[in-house]
């Protein structure tokens, strides 16, 4: 609030004031607290505070803790298996991710030695949840620009992913599948068969028929180029995460940098874009998802023979963890603390999209208001991995 | 069949209901068949009944005012504009025997009327006392005004033409010189009317993503449903008007005119839906750009032409 009164601009609390007499309401006023959220079409459970003056933005404060669940306390009160529930629950678009990243962490602190086998089908299940996040987040960001269909192909095609997660563990969204020493079920061959042909759909029906339409798209071109452009140091500077870092520029992903499951074995680009806009930020996620079936073709090509799961010790020694991946939507970090007891004592999940969102207030100046959804659809985040 | 007759039943209110229903049905199974869906499917057969059913719908709804809504306007708003676009389509002649009224300034009063459209759906937005409405109802303003100059400079091109503001006489004088001639006008015409009309890409007014639905946003249930078909007929209207200026209204072979005349009609529509399902929403300042860079000078290019065609015809 004071900033802006700095602005120059004065802020009408009082809605009905009267001007000889007569209540003009809105008219008068010259700025104007638009509400966007909570209730919202496009913001999903958190709110930005937009003050407008006519159609330009003068200044965004986000405002999150609508889906506080406290995850990282729950996980307390769990043991170092059952505690896969609650960080499978950060957002459970790629459910995958945080489940690896926690499992990685016990190991490291267990000193327990993972399968060949379970790192492989880490890495096709993560790379399956990425493929299902990213659909959703091109889907959502054509959406906000008022076109459902590509949303509406992306659904078509990540059906064919959450059918492959349903046969492999029961559940198609929180799957509860990758827990400290492995993976809880015995990879058949029919899961591998069903991912195949989800792959061949989405690299012979889906990617075609949407570049086509969605990403040559001129309108779409008109819309998003050129919008809330965040340079190279910028970049680093707000501490983006994920796919809108790697669109600025920055070459930046934990599976290149610090290999972990199996990507130190397999061969993929990672995927950079030197504009730094939203379209940029867009593309980047198109690419991604091409990069993604890749891996997991190459992952079921040198799919190994063993064990899928080693035990996992009730009680683990004391010791401290600390554990990046890299999940659908950015760095993933996992500090993770044992006690000596049957589950964690403390753990701190960093999440990319809570990095993403404090990069809002600096993007959205002077901008206009059409743009506030664009800029939040293409930042790519997650309300649940917001809040936590 | 009298006059009163026309106006309730054939060219008039029932009849446009029917056709609105239509219009909705197969809007919706376009889309649907554009995001490969099924669309509209339980209610009737192949789902045919399911907009009337929505309609039921809407009508059994509580009305609900806005505790610092203009009361009078905000329930009144509605039944104007109802009104004024009912006028809109007095004027359109379906066959050669089918319409309600026609005298020699048809086209003048069917702009006029068009032209006085943005400040009722201002008074919408602005009654509403909704912040959100407040600003769709500026948007309205903002849009429709930059967007009604092409659109009276490219009728007035087919007006200039025929030399009559008659629809009549326009369709009858119409062929497919005339349809030549008068193609770059149709173009301009038909991209006003989206403008005009705020239908997808222009749709900014009703922005749901920016501005929850505008400056519809406070109405609901029967308010809502008039307003919303108020929207439907002004966009139905201009088709109809472009279809009897440029594509030669109900003339055609074999078949009866009221047919060529829903058919044509048709093909308008199904340009609107694909053009809905793939094309994203352009910015308010890109649109004023497009409107007053590009659309009206080529519309006043095109007055010129057709002024330079009727002097070598003369």
């Amino acid at each position: 609030m004071d900033s802006i009164a700095q602005a120059g601009f004065t802020f009408v609390l009082e809605e009905k004031k009267e001007i000889s007499g007569e209540d003009l309401g809105l008219l008068q006023e010259k700025l104007l607290q638009l509400n966007w959220g909570v209730q919202h079409p496009a913001s999903g459970p958190m709110r930005l505070k937009v003050w407008v003056d006519g159609d330009e933005v003068v200044k965004v404060d986000p405002d999150i803790g609508y889906v506080l669940r406290l995850l990282e306390k729950l996980v307390e009160y769990r043991t170092w298996i059952n505690a896969i529930v609650n960080v499978e629950r950060a957002c459970f678009m790629d459910n995958f991710g945080t489940m690896t990243g926690y499992s990685i962490a016990a190991e490291k602190i267990a000193g327990v030695e993972v399968p060949k086998k379970a790192d492989y089908m880490r890495t096709i299940l993560c790379e399956g949840g990425r493929i299902v996040s990213h659909l959703v987040g091109l889907g959502s960001f054509v959406g906000v620009l008022g076109v459902h269909t590509a949303m509406q192909w992306a659904l078509i095609a990540r059906e064919k992913f959450l059918d492959a997660f349903e046969l492999y563990s029961g559940q198609r969204i929180a799957t509860a599948s990758i827990i400290p020493g492995g993976v809880r079920f015995e990879p058949t061959g029919k899961f591998i068969e069903k991912m195949t042909k989800a792959i061949d759909f989405l690299e012979k029906e889906f990617f075609p028929r949407y570049e086509e339409v969605f990403l040559d798209n001129p309108t779409l071109k008109l819309r998003t180029k050129g919008v809330g452009v965040v340079p190279k140091e910028k970049a680093i500077e707000l501490g983006l995460a994920g796919p809108p870092l790697r669109a600025s520029g920055v070459t930046s992903d934990i599976r290149k940098d610090y290999p972990y499951a199996a990507y130190g074995e397999l061969d993929f680009n990672v995927v950079t874009r030197e504009e730094g806009d939203a379209y940029a930020r867009y593309c980047v996620i198109f690419e991604e998802l091409k990069e993604s079936a890749k891996i997991i073709r190459q992952a079921i090509e040198g799919f190994p023979e063993g064990e899928y799961r080693t035990k996992f010790p009730v009680k683990v020694p004391p010791g401290e963890a600390y554990v990046n991946v890299e999940w659908a939507r950015g760095c993933f970090g996992f500090h993770l603390i044992s006690d000596g007891g049957t589950g964690p004592y403390r753990l701190k999940m960093g999440a990319p999209s809570f990095a993403n969102l404090w990069a809002i207030p600096e993007m959205m100046k002077g901008i206009k208001l059409a743009d506030v959804p664009v800029i939040f659809a293409s930042l790519y985040m997650c309300h649940g991995d917001i809040d936590r | 069949m009298g006059p009163w007759l026309k106006a309730l039943i054939f060219p008039g209110f029932l009849f446009l209901m029917l056709v609105f229903l239509m219009v909705f049905y197969v809007e919706r199974k376009i889309l649907a068949d554009a995001h490969l869906r099924t669309g509209p499917y339980y209610v009737g057969r192949w789902g045919l009944l399911q907009t009337l059913a929505d309609v039921f719908k809407l009508l059994q709804k509580e009305f609900i005012i806005q505790r610092r809504a203009n009361k009078l306007l905000f329930s009144l708003i509605p039944f104007v504009a109802f009104l004024m676009v009912a006028i809109l389509v007095a004027f359109i002649p379906f066959s050669s025997s089918s319409f309600i009224v026609s005298t020699s300034f048809d086209l003048l009063i069917a702009l006029a009327i068009v032209t006085s459209m943005p400040p009722i759906f201002f008074y919408a937005g602005w009654a509403s006392k909704s912040k959100y409405s407040f600003i769709g109802g500026l948007r309205v303003v903002n849009q429709m005004i930059s967007g009604e100059i092409p659109l009276w400079l490219s009728a007035l091109a087919a007006a200039v033409f025929y030399g009559t503001l008659n629809h009549i006489e326009i369709v009858q004088d119409s062929s497919w010189l005339s349809f030549i001639v008068l193609l770059p006008a149709f173009l301009i015409f038909i991209t006003a009317t989206l403008i005009v009309t705020d239908r997808p890409p222009f749709d900014i007014p009703e922005a749901e993503q920016e501005v929850v639905y505008g400056f519809l946003t406070e109405f609901g249930g029967f308010n809502y449903m008039i307003l919303v078909l108020s929207k439907l007929i002004e966009l139905f209207g201009l088709y109809g008007l472009a279809v009897t200026l440029f594509l030669g209204g109900f003339k055609g072979p074999i078949l009866p005119g009221i047919v060529w005349f829903l058919l044509k009609i048709f093909a308008l529509y199904m340009f609107t839906f694909v053009v809905r399902a793939s094309t994203p929403r352009i910015r308010m300042d890109q649109l004023l750009k497009f409107c007053w860079k590009a659309l009206t000078p080529l519309a006043l290019l095109n007055l010129a032409f057709i002024i330079f065609i009727k002097m070598i015809f003369a």
